[in-house]
């Protein structure tokens, strides 16, 4: 081996063995540098995602509006992409109409955010919200959605933008109960989520649970980390374990397609 | 040489500022292109040991600052009840080691890579990409526990390394026109990129 390469070696070992004995807080303290670093760019990145997003979206829509000129009028084309995109505006509006009601309507204290940033981890379900200390938004705070359902928590709040843990991330874990019944569970994720519509996991629930699909799913307020009475989902499956039982749940909140957020800055209860 | 390990750096920070502009492609099992991997590996081809080490140490612990995942403020009732303790974490910088292990396996090759067989590298790009995956998702279910191998993982897998490939080319390209403008040269016996 060249004598270069050798303290190359050296070096790197040094180096990762360093790395390797950070604590946890050193570790937090890189990331936040880190992401207070990157922040700008991933606020561009999120523009730059909807934008591509929406793009697609309109590319798909002139597909099917080829179809429909081989037996319509031009002029009847353009007035169904006028209707198209007044559809499109009314459904926006519909949402933002949505998003001011929840505001306007729920018990806490929220502060909007928009998704700028959707699974930036290769194994993990995050997302990044466009709201951060400047905004008072926390470590731990509990994220809604337009619906009321539950989405997730603050876990690294930064400058201007903030990472969000998913409810359908295999580390989160939420204490939950089930409408109608005295069970009571944990709440988690999977380790990977494919396709339209994520599952949870509720376990813990006991082996003789009477538990039927459709049953509704609510956080039970303890830990405190999450509020009372929140819809989290509801049950498509129950298996019963030797020990323990099992169900299989379908979040309340549509994932895919989520866009504006709610952090709860400050519940009734504080 | 001086001045391309240090545009190798500077290509490396780049390439962690454009990952944030690329999104997860949701139909195709949350596959992306991983750029920063990608030049790692990529730059390993055409760099000397020391300089791949270099480059595996900074790119793993960038990696590692925007992968690893540190959950803070949990319910700590929720564990006492169930008897679990909170689910843990990757151990900060082992993306290091691996960005190592795939520069040495780019390095392995690097014999045909300077006679001009680029597109050998490039392939192994994708065959290192699957390994750094696999390995890394083989860690993370050893670390929390059950091993949750569907077929989506592997198509997860295998379309990340292909992307992440297909995009190999344009990096290599982008080398080569650093090498030139840094008169570094890439020994080739095929395609000379000496430049004076």
């Amino acid at each position: 081996m060249r004598p270069l390469n050798f303290i190359a070696l050296l070096l790197f070992i040094a180096g990762t063995v360093w790395v390797f004995t950070r604590s946890e807080k050193a570790v937090r303290k890189v990331q936040e540098n880190y992401y207070s670093t990157i922040s700008p760019f991933v606020s561009k990145g999120g523009e730059i995602d909807a934008f591509a997003t929406s793009f697609m979206e309109e590319v798909e829509h002139s597909e099917v509006l080829q179809k429909r000129l081989e037996q319509a009028t031009r002029e009847r084309d353009r007035f169904k992409l006028i209707g198209i995109r007044i559809g499109e505006l009314e459904s926006e509006n519909n949402e933002l109409r949505n998003a001011l009601d929840f505001k306007k309507q729920t018990e806490f204290d929220v502060i909007s955010a928009q998704i700028v940033r959707r699974e930036p981890l290769t194994w993990g379900s995050t997302v990044e919200i466009n709201r951060g200390d400047s905004d008072h938004i926390g470590v731990s705070l509990c994220v809604l959605a337009s619906n009321g359902g539950l989405v997730g928590q603050v876990y690294q709040p930064g400058d201007d933008v903030s990472s969000v843990l998913l409810i359908t991330d295999e580390a989160s874990r939420v204490s939950v109960r089930v409408e109608g019944s005295a069970e009571v569970g944990i709440l988690s994720g999977r380790r990977t989520n494919y396709g339209e519509t994520p599952r949870l996991r509720l376990r813990y629930l006991s082996k003789n649970a009477v538990l039927q699909k459709g049953m509704k799913v609510y956080t039970n307020g303890r830990g405190g980390l999450f509020p009372a009475n929140i819809p989290v989902g509801t049950i498509e499956d129950f298996e019963a374990g030797p020990v323990t039982g099992e169900a299989e749940i379908i979040p309340s909140v549509d994932f895919n397609n989520l866009k504006t957020v709610f952090v709860i800055t400050d519940s009734p209860g504080d | 040489m001086f001045f391309y390990h240090i545009s190798l750096i500077g290509l490396l920070l780049l390439s962690c500022i454009v990952q944030q502009f690329l999104p997860p492609i949701n139909g195709w099992y949350d596959a992306r292109i991983l750029l920063l991997p990608l030049v790692v590996v990529c730059s390993a081809a055409t760099t000397p040991t020391a300089g791949m080490l270099i480059l595996a140490f900074l790119g793993g612990f960038l990696w590692d600052a925007q992968q690893i995942l540190l959950i803070q403020g949990v319910d700590t009732e929720i564990y006492r009840d169930t008897y679990q303790s909170p689910i843990e974490s990757m151990k900060f910088g082992y993306s290091i080691l691996l960005f190592a292990l795939m520069g040495f396996l780019m390095q392995g090759i690097q014999p045909l890579f300077k006679q001009g067989k680029w597109y050998l590298s490039a392939m192994l790009t994708g065959v290192a990409m699957s390994l750094y995956l696999t390995v890394e998702y083989l860690l993370l279910s050893f670390v929390r526990g059950g091993f949750d191998i569907t077929s989506g993982v592997f198509n997860q897998i295998g379309l990340t390394a292909l992307i992440t490939m297909l995009a190999s080319p344009l990096v290599f390209w982008i080398l080569f026109q650093i090498a030139n403008l840094c008169r570094h040269e890439i020994s080739y016996d095929s395609l000379r990129q000496r430049t004076y």
